[in-house]
């Protein structure tokens, strides 16, 4: 099929590119080692956690904060493509313009797949227990998810005027939804008020079923609710960001 | 000769906030002209007088307001999916990947216009020759000089044998070695078949080059043809004498007296008249100014170039408008 023989090829478009920057990659990489050295021995603390469930209770969440930041650099790549005429060049050709977006998404979900399951098995040498089936179902959620933040990054870096718009829109983003996400802390511990707007964040649903997953039940409600809402928010988004690749921008 | 594009009343305008409030720019007002098949068609004109907002209406980048376009028989509106199988486009900013060697461009470009591997292997490796680029192809863009990425970025537009390339000022920003290289090469396309439609604000560019031209000014085509005849259409020689602004007034309303001047045009410290010929009535221009005691700075006399067409048409110069060149 058209579009797939297309995706393909931005797809390996975007991977070579990747391959000829590691810088990139290995700086995708420190992110998360840095939190699980400098920020997990501190939950240890924490009557409630216990220094034995530290791993257990924060990994999940750390790779879906990892999940959350691996579509974001999108933007600014297509945002400079944009602004060198790349864009233009595949706009005026007769592409389809879902598989020009799909190509970035891909990469995006395939470097992060790898990266992962490197801090997963870093996360082992700590005392994570790793149950391979939770893990298998945990790492597909969490690549819904990274396509989300991708597809909306890709069309974010289309229509951002430059990469300082881009920068105000995803750092504005990112914290609050880190924040209200339990993942750093449980929001079990935060009052009322805070523990309701946490309902109103998909990235809270993802991480309570991915604390379910990595512990080896593989399906609950929670599971359920995080599954839903990540499709619903894949597909708003893959047509919201295609449509705007569609669209005329000068 | 058939008509491969053919564009009638075609009108563009964009909302633009200034001083915080909206006004309607009209970027392209109600423009027809048509290029024949396996011609080089120059669209003339300063920046900013809609140039590029036309070639990206005519490459489906931009939606139309009103009027019809038709391009290799498809109507722009209705099939723009059909027109971007048939045309190229290489935009100003040229759009090749930096991070990736020229031949990978252009592999990747033809497979995106549905070339199978095969197919796009061999016509990359006569684009890279027809090009001068076998040396540096297989070399990161981001080294290219400017010369040679722009020839990367004509080579990449044409890499599907489209019916029309179109070109958004070929040669900005080249040497003039380059520029005379390139126009050689697309001398070559058209030898082919291809009809190359190309912007351009060098006058001299359009004279060499092309076979037609349009010239556009403030988003209107002000005269249309072939260079020669749009030459013809002006007067045979163009003198231009230099002298102070305050003696201007003053020289005008002498030389508007004179029957063998036909057309006066003032611009800045310079007056140009357009004359039938240009040797025998220099010495009468000379002597009446004297007798007025108006001092000459200099005094030229030309064939007439499209600069002048330009010139007579618009009341301003195209070589000296200055915001051009930026």
């Amino acid at each position: 099929m058209k579009v797939v023989r297309e995706t393909e090829l931005f797809f390996m478009r975007r991977m070579i590119e990747q391959v000829r920057s590691p810088l990139w990659f290995f700086m995708g990489l420190i992110n998360p080692l840095l939190y699980l050295v400098l920020f997990a021995p501190l939950l240890g603390g924490i009557p409630n956690v216990g220094r034995d469930g530290v791993a257990d209770a924060f990994v999940p969440g750390l790779l879906a904060l990892f999940a959350l930041n691996s579509g974001t650099g999108i933007a600014w790549i297509v945002n400079n493509e944009r602004t060198i005429g790349v864009i233009e060049r595949f706009r005026v050709s007769p592409v389809s313009r879902l598989s020009l977006l799909l190509g970035n998404v891909l990469k995006d979900v395939v470097m992060f797949l790898i990266t992962s399951l490197m801090v997963t098995v870093v996360s082992n040498f700590i005392g994570f227990h790793i149950h391979v089936l939770g893990l298998a179902v945990l790492f597909i959620l969490l690549c819904l998810l990274t396509a989300i933040v991708s597809a909306a990054c890709s069309g974010l870096g289309l229509i951002a005027r430059d990469i300082g718009t881009i920068a105000a829109v995803v750092t504005g983003l990112q914290l609050p939804i880190t924040l209200l996400s339990g993942v750093l802390l449980p929001i079990s511990f935060g009052p009322t008020w805070l523990q309701v707007i946490a309902h109103f964040n998909p990235l809270y649903y993802v991480v309570e079923a991915s604390r379910v997953l990595a512990s080896g039940t593989l399906w609950n409600i929670k599971v359920f609710w995080a599954f839903t809402i990540m499709v619903l928010l894949l597909v708003v988004t893959i047509s919201w960001a295609t449509n705007i690749y569609r669209k005329a921008i000068s | 000769m058939q008509n491969v594009i053919e564009i009638d009343n075609l009108r563009k305008s964009f909302s633009v906030k200034i001083k915080g409030r909206k006004t309607i720019v009209e970027a392209v007002r109600g423009i027809s002209f048509s290029v024949r098949s396996g011609e080089i068609f120059g669209f003339l004109g300063p920046n900013g007088a809609g140039k590029t907002t036309t070639l990206r209406m005519l490459t489906t980048l931009l939606p139309v307001d009103s009027g019809k376009a038709m391009i290799c028989g498809y109507d722009l509106v209705r099939h723009a999916k059909e027109i971007r199988r048939h045309i190229g486009y290489v935009s100003q900013l040229g759009g090749a990947d930096m991070e990736a060697t020229g031949r990978e461009n252009l592999l990747l470009q033809g497979r995106l216009y549905g070339m199978s591997r095969v197919d796009t292997e061999k016509r990359a490796d006569e684009l890279l020759d027809a090009f001068q680029l076998v040396e540096v192809a297989d070399r990161i863009v981001r080294t290219y000089s400017g010369g040679q990425k722009r020839r990367l970025e004509i080579a990449m537009g044409m890499i599907h044998r489209p019916k029309v390339l179109f070109l958004d000022e070929p040669t900005i920003g080249l040497d003039p070695q380059n520029r005379a290289n390139l126009w050689g090469q697309i001398r070559q396309l058209q030898k082919e078949g291809m009809t190359v439609f190309l912007t351009t604000h060098y006058l001299d560019e359009a004279d060499i080059l092309c076979d037609g031209v349009a010239i556009i000014d403030s988003g209107k085509i002000i005269v249309e043809g072939t260079p020669s005849e749009l030459k013809k259409r002006i007067s045979n020689d163009v003198i231009q004498i230099r002298l102070s602004r305050d003696k201007m007034q003053r020289a005008r309303n002498l030389f508007e007296a004179i029957s063998f001047i036909n057309e006066i045009v003032v611009e800045g410290e310079n007056i140009y008249l357009f004359v039938k010929d240009g040797a025998q009535v220099l010495p009468p221009i000379f002597e009446l100014l004297n007798n007025n005691g108006l001092q000459m700075q200099s005094v030229t006399m030309t064939r007439p170039s499209l600069d002048d067409v330009f010139l007579k048409y618009t009341g301003r110069s195209l070589r000296d408008t200055k915001e051009w060149i930026a």
